[in-house]
């Protein structure tokens, strides 16, 4: 066993690619599920809308891909509305199945011979973001880590990967207190900081494990700082009158309608801000890759980001950032653990004679099992989040 | 013991009595091989018979040749009497399929796509990635339209009929607890797979495998509800939350059956190969007739229950009003429990139909979810007359949108005109399924035999 | 057993004074209504759940409808305030055709109702729960919610109004409490008192009283006599007879869907009619002694 291996993986994927664009897509359903209520099955989609505005540009347009932002917007403001309007007068389970049957739909067409004009097939779209892969500062060739102190890290890099390992430690501090503090205080309490000053230490040592091409890197600097800004947008929005109206209609949607509040309305937009915002990380993944493949917005994708939101915590900002942090940690540590539990055993893993791991293919079958208990036992014990509200929790005995 | 440990326990119960499953499905599965990393070419020719139902025939003696991104060759092969050529690869990467046109025999033309494939590195999901060929000849022998249509008419009968069975359970089991469930589809995959299991690789009769099935679909729908839902229920988890319960176990579902089935599609050892009959224009395999016939008295036979028995009557109370119906002094939760298990054989049954169709792979059930949402949205939520007759319609709808109108012989169309005078791709043929059904949401949410006070 | 004269505030001697002509007759003329319906039907499935011919609510008034259970009343709240819509008939507020207006653009014409099923956004904040009520907020936009600037003066206004009203209905000392904390009776508070949030002309209460403890009732019937006093009209459903009596001016009973008595309290005490209606309900238990 290499737990060095195993150690290493897990970091990378803790800040790695799929936590940031999972990140972006998590903070999207947190609005619409989180705060709103509104069952969104269809995240997919609005993933898929900003892949393919930025592959389409110089695919099919044949203009600069950045022209893919605005042109991505537009796509997911449709794609919402579209999802939207037949169906948040109505149920919330109808939303769920409609929004899951029209992802999946816009997953079948741009992968469809048919259109293979437009969206490039089951193949997708390559080569299309050259501006943003081969514009400086990383080199697609080296590799970098998150350590500060590295040869790779210049002096502007160090000082913003400090600062947002302490923002990162200080968020985790925090929660921690909201679970477990006994005295009931505003604000941030000493203890808790130093046991986010803890963990900040320990990132900082562990992240000279981490491991990523000049690529992944760059989408993830980039990805991360769009994060935290929509994550901050969305923090002051959802302490504004506006977000009140919002998670007023979450908890009673008949009683905010008594009050003179246009519920219909305020539901479009809070579906169409989540996916405006999962656009953003449908482009962060496909810019990351250079590529656009449209298996990777298949209706699993969707329930992987909900694994992810739930693990964090439903309707806290920060939990849309943890969850898929922890999320992506906890697969890559089961992946490697098993792959190194695999080689170490000869290319077999065999309990009481039955063969549960003969290729290495298998591994990912197992992973996936993790992924659907986890939804399942954190939805039924902790629909708070591993780190949930003390006070809500009380509530949702009731 | 509060609620909370209790359900604790059963829950860990359940995922014991998994890992049991798994276990012992493990040692029916496959022997273990494996597998170097390959790509598959088929090339198969596609020949109309009479019926107008095209039939894939294998391809020999053709070349391929595999490519790596610079351009130099990797390896090469020529297709054997499957018609399908494995070619060894070093490593994950893109590479670049050709298929030596000059050695195709003579008459014989590719017809869908070009004789040069990309794969992907990604698209290595499991070791091998398969690349179809089809060829052709070069003029196709026409059928005449109203036969194509009278052969689709009959293939979606039956594909109706297959999915209303699939649909019933899921339909009762929203009427009666509220619940939408996301694993039904792994509930149909289950019947399939035990069947499968039983049959081909226990060798044992189809007419004791099948049956045998079916009580197991039966059993592990009741499972499901004793383990997971009903304790949630009596914690008073919410609907939503218990939704995303079901996603989650169709994830676990979903993975255990990949593992124990593998990624391919697999044939059935009983009624394979069978030739068509023909019967006025159209063109049936005994087995399909037989399937259809069954399917439709089985579905008769739920109808009948539902509308004259006592329990019918029972289960379609509790589905109007609950406490109206508890307060009568039917046991809701023992209708509930009814409703599972038929649910899961029904489910069940249906599983083993489309396998005999269409070979039985660790999905045919997730990839029928959605259309049996279709139907039964369109049929209206909760009522099983509805999801019986909307799924019907949908499997209908969805195997006739395939073939053309020909009365608009436009040129270049814009794709959904273009559907209407050639018909809708076929890899794209539930788009309209899913569009009828957001269609009907907007018109008439309440479905085609639901009440207007059902909704919201 | 009417209120003694002496103890009737101004508002409700002029309120009364107004009523004092009209017939008791089911679908009388009002001399002010503020809302008018008029052949208000809704079935469900083969059922008639309300057939109203004609109904006025006087304005400035508090109007009690009463019946026995299954009689219409919910139903009638929500064909009123677009909750659900009639099969057929018009209804107006305050001279508006509300026919097609919807739900939320009742409570800005002024007419707000509380629910019989208290609900209190449980996981908000009283005071939170409170603020939603307040409308106009420019905030309440999701492009102004990112500019606190542009609601922040607006907000301090409408909190210090939540505040009022909180100690008014004496929920101050829970004003930052969980709604999800609070008793049923003060919740029943809390949704009247965010109700009035919105600066209504006519507040439909939907059982007040229903679950409320008998210390509480007194201030309760206390309150909503002092809606009438601030000029806000009062229609409300109750089963509690001896409320009815004590703060009503009018009275309006339904029985199966359709309005079969009106009048004072006096009158409809002594209606053959409505004693028919509860017997049916009641079976043989007295009128006036459990309703």
């Amino acid at each position: 066993m290499n737990w060095s291996n195993i150690f290493s993986a897990t970091l990378s994927a803790f800040f790695g690619v799929n936590a940031m664009y999972f990140a972006l897509s998590a903070i999207g359903l947190n609005v619409q599920f989180g705060y709103a209520g509104l069952l969104n099955f269809g995240q997919a989609g609005f993933m898929a809308c900003g892949a393919y505005a930025v592959g389409m540009t110089a695919h099919y347009y044949g203009i600069s891909f950045w022209w893919g932002i605005p042109i991505a917007v537009v796509y997911a403001v449709i794609f919402g509305l579209i999802m939207g309007v037949p169906t948040l007068r109505l149920r919330a389970d109808y939303l769920a199945i409609v929004t899951i049957a029209l992802a999946e739909c816009v997953r079948l067409i741009v992968r469809s011979v048919t259109f293979k004009k437009y969206f490039g097939g089951s193949d997708g779209i390559n080569q299309f973001a050259n501006s943003f892969v081969n514009r400086t500062p990383f080199n697609p060739s080296s590799k970098y880590s998150l350590y500060p102190f590295s040869d790779s890290v210049n002096a502007i890099g160090a000082v913003l990967l400090l600062v947002s390992f302490a923002v990162c430690s200080v968020l985790l501090g925090h929660m921690l207190a909201q679970k477990w503090a006994k005295e009931e205080r505003q604000g941030f309490q000493s203890k808790w900081i130093i046991c986010g000053v803890a963990v900040m230490v320990f990132l900082l040592v562990a992240s000279k494990q981490t491991e990523y091409d000049g690529l992944s890197f760059k989408s993830l600097v980039v990805g991360w700082i769009l994060a935290a800004i929509i994550a901050g947008f969305i923090y002051m929005l959802m302490r504004s009158p506006w977000g009140r109206v919002i998670k007023g209609i979450r908890e009673d949607e008949d009683a905010v309608r008594s009050l003179g509040k246009n519920v219909y309305s305020y539901k479009l937009q809070a579906l169409i801000l989540g996916g405006v915002i999962a656009t953003f990380s449908g482009i962060m993944f496909s810019v990351s890759r250079g590529s656009v493949q449209p298996d990777n917005y298949s209706r699993d994708v969707t329930f992987y980001v909900l694994t992810a939101l739930v693990l964090g915590g439903l309707a806290k900002v920060s939990g849309s950032i943890v969850g898929p942090m922890l999320f992506w940690g906890i697969l890559s540590f089961v992946d490697a653990f098993l792959n190194e539990l695999t080689k170490s055993w000869g290319g077999h893993v065999d309990i009481f004679g039955i063969p549960l791991i003969t290729e290495s293919s298998h591994i990912g079958v197992y992973v996936q099992v993790v992924i659907g208990l986890m939804l399942v036992f954190l939805m039924v014990f902790r629909p708070q989040g591993l780190f949930g509200n003390k006070k809500e929790m009380a509530l949702d005995g009731r | 013991m509060n609620p909370g440990d209790q359900l604790k326990k059963r829950l860990q119960h359940f995922v014991a009595l998994l890992l049991v499953g798994l276990a012992v499905f493990g040692m029916f599965a496959e022997p273990a091989h494996a597998d170097d990393l390959a790509v598959k070419v088929r090339v198969q020719n596609q020949v109309q018979d009479a019926g107008g139902k095209t039939k894939k025939e294998p391809v020999a003696g053709v070349k391929v040749v595999v490519a790596d991104a610079s351009g130099a060759s990797v390896g090469e092969g020529v297709t054997d009497a499957k018609g399908v050529a494995l070619i060894t690869l070093p490593a994950k990467a893109d590479y670049t399929v050709t298929l030596d046109e000059s050695t195709l025999p003579d008459g014989f033309a590719l017809q869908e796509g070009d004789a040069e494939r990309q794969v992907q590195g990604a698209a290595f999901v499991t070791s091998t990635v398969t690349v179809n060929y089809f060829t052709g000849a070069a003029n196709r022998a026409t059928v005449g339209w109203w036969s194509q249509f009278a052969q689709r008419l009959a293939d979606g009968a039956r594909f109706g009929l297959i999915l209303a069975m699939c649909a019933v359970g899921l339909s009762l089991i929203f009427g009666t607890t509220g619940l939408t469930n996301f694993a039904h589809g792994e509930l149909v995959t289950f019947g399939a797979m035990i069947a499968y299991i039983l049959n081909t690789d226990r060798a044992i009769t189809p007419w004791l495998a099948f049956p045998v099935a079916i009580i197991a679909g039966g059993a592990f729908g009741l499972a499901q509800n004793e383990f997971i839902y009903s304790p949630l229920r009596k914690r008073k988890i919410g609907l939503v939350s218990q939704m995303v319960v079901t996603v989650g176990v169709a994830i676990v579902l979903k993975n255990v059956f990949l593992r124990i089935l593998g990624g391919r599609t697999k044939t059935f050892a009983a009624f394979n190969n069978q030739d068509c009959k023909r019967v006025g224009p159209i063109c049936v395999t005994p087995r399909d007739a037989t399937t259809a016939f069954i399917s439709l008295i089985i579905l008769v036979c739920v109808a009948l229950a539902l509308q004259k028995t006592r329990l019918g009557k029972a289960t379609r109370a509790v589905s109007d009003n609950p406490d109206l119906a508890s307060s009568t002094g039917i046991d809701s939760q023992k209708i509930i429990r009814l409703v599972w298990i038929l649910g899961g054989m029904l489910a069940a049954t249906g599983g083993i139909f489309r396998g005999l169709d269409e070979g039985v792979g660790p999905f045919i059930g997730s990839d029928l979810l959605f259309l049996m949402f279709a139907g039964i949205t369109l049929g209206g939520l909760g009522s099983a007359y509805g999801a019986l007759v909307g799924s019907f319609v949908i499997g209908l709808f969805v195997e006739v949108s395939t073939l053309g109108i020909p009365i608009m012989p436009g040129k270049n169309w814009p794709a959904p005109l273009d559907w209407l005078h050639n018909g809708v791709p076929s890899e794209l043929k539930n788009v309209p399924a899913y569009v009828a059904m957001i269609i009907v949401l907007l018109v008439r949410p309440q479905g085609i035999l639901g009440r207007r006070e059902r909704v919201g | 057993m009417a209120a003694d004269e002496q103890t009737l505030s101004e508002t409700a001697r002029i309120a009364r004074a107004a009523l004092a002509n009209v017939a008791p007759e089911p679908g009388v003329a009002k001399p002010d209504p503020i809302m008018t319906a008029e052949g208000v039907r809704r079935s469900f499935g083969g059922i008639t759940a309300v057939d109203v011919e004609r109904v006025e609510i006087q304005r400035g008034s508090i109007t009690a409808l009463i019946g026995p259970n299954g009689a219409g009343k919910t139903t009638f709240f929500n064909l009123m305030t677009a909750f659900d819509t009639p099969d057929t008939g018009k209804w107006w507020f305050d001279g508006k055709d509300l026919e097609g207006v919807q739900a939320h653009k009742t409570a800005d014409m002024g007419m707000v109702r509380t629910f019989q099923l208290t609900k209190s956004l449980t996981k908000m904040s009283v005071i939170e729960n409170m603020k939603l009520g307040a409308t106009g907020q420019k905030g309440e936009k999701w492009w102004n919610g990112l500019l606190p600037f542009t609601w922040m003066a607006q907000e301090r206004e409408i909190e210090a109004r939540a505040d009022a009203l909180l100690a008014r209905f004496k929920l101050d000392h829970m004003r930052n409490e969980y709604a999800g904390t609070l008793s049923g009776g003060q919740r029943k508070l809390l949704e009247m008192s965010r109700a009035l949030m919105t600066n209504p002309k006519l507040v439909m209460l939907d059982e007040p009283m229903a679950g409320v403890n008998p210390a509480l009732k007194q201030s309760l019937n206390q309150h909503i006599k002092g809606l009438r006093d601030e000029g806000m009209t009062v229609l409300f459903v109750e089963h509690d007879m001896d409320m009815v009596h004590d703060i009503s001016d009018w009275v309006i009973v339904m029985a199966e869907g359709m309005i079969i008595a009106e009048g004072t309290p006096d009158q409809i005490s002594s209606n053959p009619a409505v004693i028919d209606a509860y017997l049916g309900a009641h079976q043989g238990k007295s009128l006036l002694e459990d309703m």
